[in-house]
């Protein structure tokens, strides 16, 4: 996984017992995960994005914003600002990710001057056109989720863990289980499949990795809507880790400024 | 309440001056660093299948032109202007070339100053001195605590907000705000033209020639204070002392010449408000309310409250509940008040993304009593990165008596076109 994601799109949470350089035995797939998550630790990280959104018939649709994100894992505040395209420049969205329970949203809209709360129950729906959820778009604690090993699989050629993630009952999330790839080389998250039920209904693929400032982060990001057909191409530019940023700026009241 | 009679100000006040020395002091810096505009061309024009008694005029063209600039030469300053220009068809727009900073005149301006204003921030506390928009309340289709948000009401059912000028502090520790706001500079609402569709009948039946007076506008200061919550529950407590942005219609005979002009005044208010949001299972339950009371004679005191659900499914947004209304004093003999021309009514909103470029959008107020209902429907297509077209229909039905139905001519089918930069 990389820190990169939209605020680590996936359960992934903070990592936990583990020390630098010490791999975790290979069959428990909870001390993998947390590796993964320990690798991409940063205090804060910054990016600016350029979404493609594709449509079942291949139609392009172009959306940007800006991506910055300030604290640990599963205890962070992000601020996702639309650049673009011109009619929805300004529209922001705030997270509060919290370790023990679900995140807390908030989307601003310029052109009414209001903002509004993302209910839970809300939270399965596409944001913003876009193929990824506004589930999709929050940090989760790893106690969240029971993970078994599921074996080992190759993604393009390159050995993987394959893990399964379950949530406990007391996460709600609009996924019964997913399937995580997880690159035994360096730890990196590549593949992720999220299911209801036994249907599989969003993938969501890492490509392009690089070592950026000593973390394993890719750079493009496709999540696939398998109900719909259409899927959303994000990729990373400009992609800084602890990079300064404010404790104030990641507030209600910060993204209401534009 | 000390009024003062005014047609039209072209004068800025203290705080806007600030806010534009400000920026003009920083535009140095604020070149060199955080710089972000947004902007649109909209052209829009509207028929109207039935005539109307007081307008022949069945279709209206209209186009806006915005540009709002945003900088941020420092990391505790903050700086926003934007400009308007506009053209219109049906004299709905003033004659001259002058740019207008206070949004008091009869008409829209031609070219406007839309906002100017500085944000200072330091840790949790934020400063906003200048033109700007301040928004409260929760719900939707009408919001009952959101005081400092006059509207222009040409369309009286589909407006736009005006900005207000003044000052506004927000402290914020966890999830605790308080927010107080200070207004020196009245801002009313834009109300209907009079010899225009929109435009409200005469409250008296009379033969003589029926003008406008104009408005007695308030010269004293508005102020309020707002605690917000953020938590499981959201929920706001809020105070407003100042005046109504929207006002008592006072008809008055003039003898030489013989004829009633009608008087626009804006008359005290002072307002206890709430609002909660509570999310639940299957739907988030919002609730809005505030008394309004008043020392001006002529004035109804009453209770405004709305309660409506919202849930956000697949592609749907909907949002449906009832706004309701308490006169506790009834006085005044003639208002203009679409907040309370739309209680005592199912409100109801829904909204379809079909594509990203493509959704539908329903919204509806249908009076308790069935005297009065509007409904409108709008499909809109985005197309590159910059198009968007849409198309409307709204239908309005009801009796003569009726805030609503009153309108009942006005049903129209408009179209439009958007450039966004």
């Amino acid at each position: 996984m990389n820190s990169t994601l939209i605020a680590a799109l996936f359960a992934i949470g903070v990592g936990v017992g583990l020390q630098a350089g010490r791999l975790p035995p290979v069959d428990d797939a909870r001390q993998i995960v947390a590796e993964a998550q320990r690798r991409t630790d940063a205090r804060s990280q910054r990016y600016e994005g350029l979404l493609q959104v594709f449509d079942a018939k291949g139609k392009v649709t172009d959306k940007r914003w800006t991506f910055e994100r300030l604290g640990s894992h599963g205890d962070s505040r992000a601020v996702l600002r639309f650049t673009a395209p011109a009619e929805v420049k300004g529209v922001a969205l705030l997270v509060v990710n919290h370790r023990d329970r679900a995140s807390d949203q908030w989307m601003w809209t310029p052109a009414i001057e209001r903002d509004r709360r993302i209910a839970l129950q809300d939270r399965s729906t596409r944001f913003f056109g876009t193929d990824f959820s506004f589930e999709d778009l929050e940090e989760r604690d790893v106690d969240q989720f029971e993970y078994t090993l599921v074996g080992d699989d190759a993604v393009e050629g390159t050995p993987c863990w394959k893990i399964a993630s379950t949530p406990k009952t007391s996460k709600s999330s609009q996924y019964t289980r997913s399937i995580v790839w997880i690159r035994k080389d360096i730890y990196a998250l590549v593949r992720i499949e999220n299911y209801v039920r036994d249907q599989a209904m969003r993938r969501l693929t890492y490509a392009d990795l690089a070592d950026i400032q000593g973390i394993w982060s890719a750079r493009r990001m496709e999540m696939t809507d398998l109900r719909r057909g259409s899927r959303t191409l994000l990729t990373l530019d400009k992609l800084q880790y602890n990079v300064a940023l404010k404790d104030e700026d990641f507030t209600l009241q910060a993204i209401r400024r534009q | 309440m000390r009024t003062s009679r005014s047609r039209r100000s072209g004068a800025s006040n203290s705080s806007l001056l600030l806010a534009g020395w400000i920026l003009a002091a920083s535009a140095q810096p604020a070149a060199a660093q955080a710089l972000s505009q947004r902007g649109f061309v909209d052209a829009r024009g509207a028929w109207f299948p039935q005539q109307a008694p007081n307008d022949p005029t069945r279709g209206v063209a209209d186009l806006v032109a915005r540009e709002e600039v945003f900088a941020r030469p420092s990391g505790w300053l903050r700086l926003a202007a934007g400009i308007e220009l506009r053209v219109n068809s049906h004299d709905q727009v003033e004659d001259e070339w002058r740019l207008d900073v206070d949004d008091r005149g009869r008409r829209r301006p031609r070219l406007a100053l839309r906002r100017l204003s500085a944000t200072f921030t330091h840790l949790g506390m934020s400063l906003d001195v200048g033109k700007q928009f301040i928004r409260w309340g929760k719900t939707d289709i009408v919001a009952p605590t959101d005081r400092f948000a006059p509207r222009d009401f040409l369309n009286v059912l589909d407006n736009d907000f005006l900005a207000v000028t003044g000052a506004r502090g927000v402290v914020a520790v966890g999830g605790e705000t308080l927010e107080a706001v200070w207004v020196p500079r009245f801002t009313p609402s834009r109300v209907p033209l009079l010899d225009q569709r929109w435009g409200a009948a005469s409250p008296v039946p009379t033969l003589l020639a029926v003008v406008d007076g104009g408005a007695e506008l308030p010269s004293g200061p508005q102020t309020g204070i707002r605690w917000s919550h953020v938590g499981r529950v959201d929920t706001s407590l809020s105070f407003y002392d100042g005046f109504n942005h929207l006002p008592n219609i006072a008809a008055r005979a003039i003898v030489t010449p013989p004829q009633v002009q009608i008087v626009r005044v804006y008359p005290s208010l002072r307002s206890y408000g709430a609002d909660a949001a509570v999310p639940t299972r299957w739907v988030t339950i919002k609730g809005e309310a505030a008394y309004f009371t008043t020392s001006s004679p002529d004035t109804d005191e009453y209770v405004l409250y709305v309660v409506q659900l919202e849930r956000q499914t697949g592609e749907w947004v909907i949002v449906g509940g009832y706004a309701g209304e308490i006169v506790t004093a009834r006085r005044a003999p003639q208002i203009f008040a679409p907040d309370r021309g739309v209680a005592r009514s199912f409100v109801g909103r829904a909204s379809y993304t079909i594509d990203p470029n493509r959704s539908i959008a329903f919204e509806t107020a249908v009076r308790q009593t069935l005297d009065g209902a509007y409904a409108k429907g709008e499909f809109s297509q985005g197309r590159g990165q910059h198009w968007r077209a849409t198309v409307a229909a709204t239908f309005i039905r009801g009796r003569a008596g009726d805030f609503l139905g009153e309108y009942r001519r006005n049903s129209n089918l408009s179209v439009g076109v958007r450039y966004s930069f």
